[in-house]
């Protein structure tokens, strides 16, 4: 026996995901939330968003299809973006890139995952000199990183992902994906 | 792009006009104001509009009615309150003399 899909239920729509693309929905969704902690009112907000993300994805499925797969939610949560909080967005963010950098993984941009990135970023490194040296570590640990690498990648939060910059390249968006749905299945914390 | 660095946050501070001015043209949706700004400056998404509107209305310068669409979930159609008009028109006001210091300033 399979589960094939889990029925969800979006502010006033009903629809079918499947568990990927579910547990990518449920990350995007609680890292929207965490975004408008302070919002006086971050219910409403939520809830135009699962809206959007209902209407989005219906407007991708086609006729005959009824389950909505990761082919269809990324593309639709790329286009309705990451949460911009108004006025505080413009101080916020800058602040948190310049002064006090997490540690996050970052997605646009990365190889993999964006943990080198993260490092880079965190440490003040050259992001292309720390790569060189993970992947020499990756040969001379005989794959002993690898682990390290995943590990890591279930540690580190994600960085929000700046509206209208690049598209997520194909691994990054994959691996932001498995994380997810990781997360989800083992209910470990969500970024 | 260092002149970019400094583009954005000026769009960033002007979309809420833009978004006043949209809305007091005619009763929308999400859609429509989306659709009117994409290929402008001011092209911008769902993540940064829900949050402003919020805010908006917060603020009593926007209200929203359900109104029934042909297929799918009833639609949130947004309007200005009349405290919305009069910030519109000082913004509008306010906007126009800007342009003027600027024209002016350095000849």
């Amino acid at each position: 026996m399979k589960r094939i899909s889990v029925t969800v239920s979006l502010n006033r729509s009903t629809l079918q995901f499947d568990d990927a693309a579910y547990a990518r929905l449920d990350g995007y969704l609680a890292e929207s939330a965490s975004l408008l902690e302070g919002d006086p009112d971050p219910q409403e907000i939520l809830s135009d968003l699962e809206q959007a993300v209902a209407d989005q994805c219906t407007r991708r499925l086609r006729p005959d299809q009824r389950v909505v797969t990761l082919a269809e939610l990324e593309p639709a949560l790329e286009e309705i973006g990451s949460v911009q909080v108004p006025g505080a967005a413009a101080a916020s963010a800058s602040t948190a890139r310049e002064s006090n950098r997490p540690l996050q993984q970052i997605s646009e941009g990365a190889v993999v995952s964006g943990v080198c990135l993260g490092l880079a970023r965190y440490f003040g490194l050259n992001v292309t000199a720390l790569r060189i040296f993970a992947v020499l570590l990756l040969l001379l640990s005989g794959g002993g990183v690898i682990l390290v690498y995943i590990a890591l990648m279930l540690l580190f939060p994600y960085a929000p992902l700046q509206p209208g910059g690049p598209p997520l390249r194909w691994l990054p968006a994959r691996s932001r994906a498995f994380i997810e749905y990781v997360r989800v299945k083992f209910h470990l914390a969500t970024s | 792009m260092a002149a970019e660095s400094k583009l954005a946050p000026i769009r960033k501070g002007l979309l809420e006009f833009l978004v006043l001015k949209i809305v007091g043209a005619s009763s929308v949706y999400v859609p429509d104001i989306l659709r009117r700004l994409a290929g402008t400056e001011f092209a911008t998404q769902e993540g940064t509009l829900y949050p402003l509107l919020s805010k908006l209305r917060r603020e009593e310068l926007v209200l929203y009615e359900w109104q029934e669409s042909g297929a799918g979930p009833p639609r949130k159609y947004y309007r200005l309150t009349d405290a919305g008009r009069a910030q519109l028109a000082a913004l509008d006001e306010y906007w126009n003399q800007i342009n003027r210091t600027i024209a002016d300033i350095g000849h």
